[in-house]
């Protein structure tokens, strides 16, 4: 594979080629490697690990507003009241449990009933929905500028990224980014040549076994109402790809704030289909105009 | 020939069945081709067929510690009845998955354990949208309720995979 080419337009000897291309070889394996099951399952992990985060900053937050209260209360009360502040202190901690059920579930809920609760309160708490997708993102955001230091600031002698524009930043991504994370590379591209572009992945690896549970056997419900729900579940999985797109675009110059990611779903080909995820992602990528100017300068 | 299909959690609950000798009732034309999934009037035969699986087992374990060779695992793995064979396979975590079939082959350990390994761990374990545990209840002791598998991934690939073993 001629994997030099792509980033190197200088002209190389043949011989400097193959060394370079060795030299790669030996790159890629002196990366750390991990099992691809194990690793998926922790990336994916992230989504109810923040949902859990979320209820336990909130549920801690209602607890201190509810000793506040309580405490302003004590302070008109003296010291033969101190009996009574410690039963009320007990009823305190009793009434936290009580609350710590909150309608995002348990913080030992399992998995599944957090990540269903999620798609429910899009509705409820449209904050708090929004608080645990941007914790999600976030970590995207971090997992994708150290996964740039870690492709091309090391050694890795094939990627110069001195000369490079967006789109070869945008090829960087789908082909290396994508290939390290997911093990696959993107399957798409498209792009206007104006700072908007579509990556396009028919068989996004993290939601492949992916499937609704229902209540009735599923052959005998709407399929057009199962997909729908099931889409609304795999969303918030969907703000981590997000993440590493705009943090990669932001170890290499392009602000958080310049760049626009969206995911959708899109239709794929119904032989591809196969007892796997039905949906396609595409994602959306704008760079905002005030940058791009810039850009075409050089 | 097989006859049906079941998956026992931990808790001794049946978290999915699958026969093919009942006729489904149902006039939907996407009802499956022949028998049940998950049908309420198989509870009994269930919890039956796990109450003899799980005391033949719990013999064959004394047996087992008696004769004091624990380095062979003394599971069951089949029954054979006048008229069918039942074939078990328990996993490490405490499913079991049994299989009832006619006479015509001796072993289907294979089957199960690809069913086990290829249909079970991809389309439920790692699926993030269906539950670790299928019990409603955390602390389930006994019939605190309990979910079944309704995963069309699961069900279609299953369905495929004993398709050619039916008859």
């Amino acid at each position: 594979m001629p994997h030099q080419q792509r980033y190197n337009n200088g002209s190389m000897t043949n011989n400097e080629a193959i060394e370079r291309q060795r030299q790669y070889e030996m790159f890629q394996e002196s990366l750390p490697k991990v099992n691809k099951i194990l690793f998926q399952m922790i990336l994916n992990e992230i989504i109810p690990l923040s949902v859990r985060i979320e209820n336990q900053l909130t549920q801690g937050n209602e607890f201190q507003n509810d000793t506040k209260l309580d405490t302003l209360g004590d302070s008109s009360f003296d010291k033969a009241s101190d009996l009574d502040n410690i039963t009320k202190l007990k009823d305190l901690s009793i009434n936290a449990k009580a609350n710590s059920e909150t309608h995002l579930g348990n913080i030992s809920s399992p998995d599944d009933v957090l990540i269903y609760k999620l798609s429910q309160s899009v509705d409820e708490n449209e904050n708090k929905y929004n608080n645990i997708l941007k914790r999600i993102r976030d970590i995207g955001i971090k997992i994708g500028t150290k996964l740039v230091n870690l492709l091309i600031f090391t050694n890795n002698i094939n990627l110069n990224f001195k000369e490079m524009d967006l789109l070869l930043i945008m090829k960087f991504i789908c082909r290396d980014v994508w290939k390290h994370v997911f093990g696959k590379q993107i399957d798409n591209l498209k792009t206007n040549h104006r700072g908007t572009f579509y990556l396009t992945d028919l068989e996004y690896p993290l939601l492949q076994s992916f499937c609704i549970e229902t209540n009735t056997i599923p052959s005998q419900l709407n399929e057009e109402f199962i997909l729908n729900k099931e889409s609304k579940l795999v969303e918030p999985f969907l703000e981590l790809p997000v993440g590493i797109i705009k943090g990669v675009l932001l170890s290499l110059g392009y602000p958080l704030d310049e760049v626009i990611c969206l995911a959708t779903f899109i239709d794929k080909p119904k032989e591809r289909i196969k007892n796997s995820f039905p949906k396609g992602i595409s994602f959306h990528v704008q760079i905002t105009k005030s940058f791009l100017p810039q850009q075409q300068k050089q | 020939m097989i006859y049906s299909f079941w998956i026992f959690d931990k808790h001794c609950n049946c978290i999915f069945e699958r026969e093919w000798t009942l006729g489904s009732n149902t006039n939907n034309p996407n009802a499956l081709s022949s028998g049940t999934i998950n049908s309420k009037q198989n509870d009994e035969i269930g919890k039956l067929l796990y109450g003899m699986i799980f005391s033949l087992n719990s013999i064959t374990q004394k047996l087992s510690t008696s004769i004091s060779d624990n380095q062979i695992n003394n599971n069951i793995r089949s029954i054979s009845t006048g008229k069918f064979r039942i074939h078990t396979m328990q996993t490490a975590t405490g499913l079991w998955f049994i299989l009832i079939t006619d006479f015509k082959q001796q072993n289907y350990s294979q089957v199960l354990h690809y069913i086990y390994s290829h249909i079970y761990i991809k389309h439920v374990v790692h699926n993030f949208l269906s539950p670790y545990d299928f019990a409603l209840n955390p602390k389930e002791q006994r019939g605190q309720g309990v979910k079944k598998i309704n995963n069309r991934h699961f069900i279609n690939t299953l369905e495929a995979f004993l398709q050619s073993m039916l008859n």
